[in-house]
C-alpha cells in the first residue's frame, strides 16, 4: 500500500503527526512519502523513521522541496511511543542545563540582584534556543513558587518545552512545598544526573 | 506556539528610576513588569518597563502625575 502525504509549508511537528497518522492508516506493510519545505522537517521525519525501524530515504526535488519516502514492514514497532520535537529556531532546544541556586544574580545589592535575577529568567523566554533543563535549589526555589515575580516566565519556558525542577529537600527548608507554582520537585540524585549529563551547565 | 507580539517599552536614564517604577506600578496596581532593555532600543539604564501597548495613554499619564522619570517610550516586537 502507498500513501503520499503533503506537507509543504506546514510548521513542525506537523508533517511528523502528518506523515503518523499516513502509517497508522496502512494498518500494516507499505510505503508513505512526505513532501516537505525545509532541511528541519526532513530531519525530523527521518529521525522518527529510524526510531521505530522504518527504512528511510530522502531527497531534494527543488529549492524549499523536499521528498521523504518511509518503508514500513511487517515488524516495524508500534507507534505510540515517543514525543515529536521540534529542534528549530523559535521552539528549539538545546542540552543546556542552567541551574539558579538564589534568588539574586551576583553579589553587591540583593534588591539590584533580585531584579537581575528576574530580567534574566526573562531573556532565557527571548532566546532562539531554549534551554532543556532548568534546577532551582537553595535559595533558587524561591522563584518557583506562587507569588514570585519570575512565575509567569517560567510557566512560559515550560510550555515551550523546558524541563523545570525544584530541588525538595529545599522547598521543604523555607517551608514552600505546597506552593509550588511552575514545574516538578527533584532530588539530588536527579540534579546529580541533570547536571553531569547537560552539554554545558550554565549558572547566572 | 510561540510568536513575536508588539510591546510598549519604557525607558529609564537610572537604574532607580527603573526600579522606583516597578515599586510604584506594583503599590498602584498598575500593568507591566521590569524586563532588560531589549537589543533593538538603547537607553542611559539597563531595566526598562515592558506593558501591553494600549494601556500607554493611561499609564504615562498616572506616571507623569506621580512625578516618575523615564527615558523615552518604544513598540518592539517580543516573544509573547
Amino acid at each position: 500500500m502507498f500513501k503520499q502525504v503533503n506537507a509543504m509549508g506546514d510548521a513542525c511537528p506537523t508533517p511528523v503527526i502528518k506523515t503518523k497518522n499516513a502509517i497508522k492508516e496502512l494498518n500494516g506493510p507499505g510505503t508513505v512519502e512526505t513532501l516537505v519545505d525545509n532541511p528541519i522537517s526532513v530531519q525530523n521525519l527521518t529521525r522518527m523513521a529510524i526510531n521505530h525501524g522504518y527504512g528511510v530515504k530522502s531527497e531534494k526535488l527543488g529549492d524549499n522541496q523536499f521528498r521523504v519516502v518511509m518503508e514500513i514492514g511487517d515488524d516495524s514497532k508500534a507507534q505510540e511511543e515517543g514525543e515529536v520535537t521540534c529542534p528549530v529556531p523559535g521552539g528549539s532546544q538545546n542540552d543546556t542545563v542552567v541551574v539558579i541556586s538564589s534568588e539574586t544574580m551576583g553579589t553587591g545589592s540583593d534588591e539590584l540582584g533580585a531584579a537581575l535575577m528576574k530580567s534574566y529568567i526573562f531573556s532565557l523566554t527571548q532566546l532562539e534556543t531554549l534551554p532543556r533543563t532548568m534546577l532551582f535549589y537553595n535559595g533558587g526555589a524561591k522563584l518557583t513558587v506562587q507569588g514570585s515575580a519570575a512565575l509567569e516566565d517560567l510557566m512560559s519556558l515550560e510550555a515551550q518545552g523546558v524541563e523545570i525542577l525544584t530541588c525538595g529537600t529545599c522547598l521543604n527548608h523555607f517551608g514552600l512545598t505546597e506552593q509550588l507554582g511552575v514545574g516538578g520537585v527533584t532530588n539530588m540524585y536527579d540534579i546529580a544526573e541533570r547536571m553531569g549529563s547537560a552539554g554545558r551547565v550554565v549558572r547566572p | 506556539m510561540r510568536e513575536k507580539k508588539p510591546a510598549l517599552i519604557i525607558t529609564f536614564s537610572t537604574t532607580t528610576d527603573a526600579m522606583g517604577m516597578e515599586k510604584f506600578c506594583a503599590a498602584q496596581h498598575l500593568p507591566g513588569r521590569l524586563i532588560p532593555v531589549p537589543r533593538e532600543i538603547s537607553a542611559g539604564c539597563g531595566l526598562a518597563w515592558k506593558t501591553p501597548v494600549e494601556t500607554k495613554d493611561s499609564l504615562l499619564q498616572t506616571i507623569e502625575e506621580a512625578g516618575l522619570h523615564w527615558q523615552d517610550v518604544h513598540v518592539v516586537e517580543l516573544w509573547a
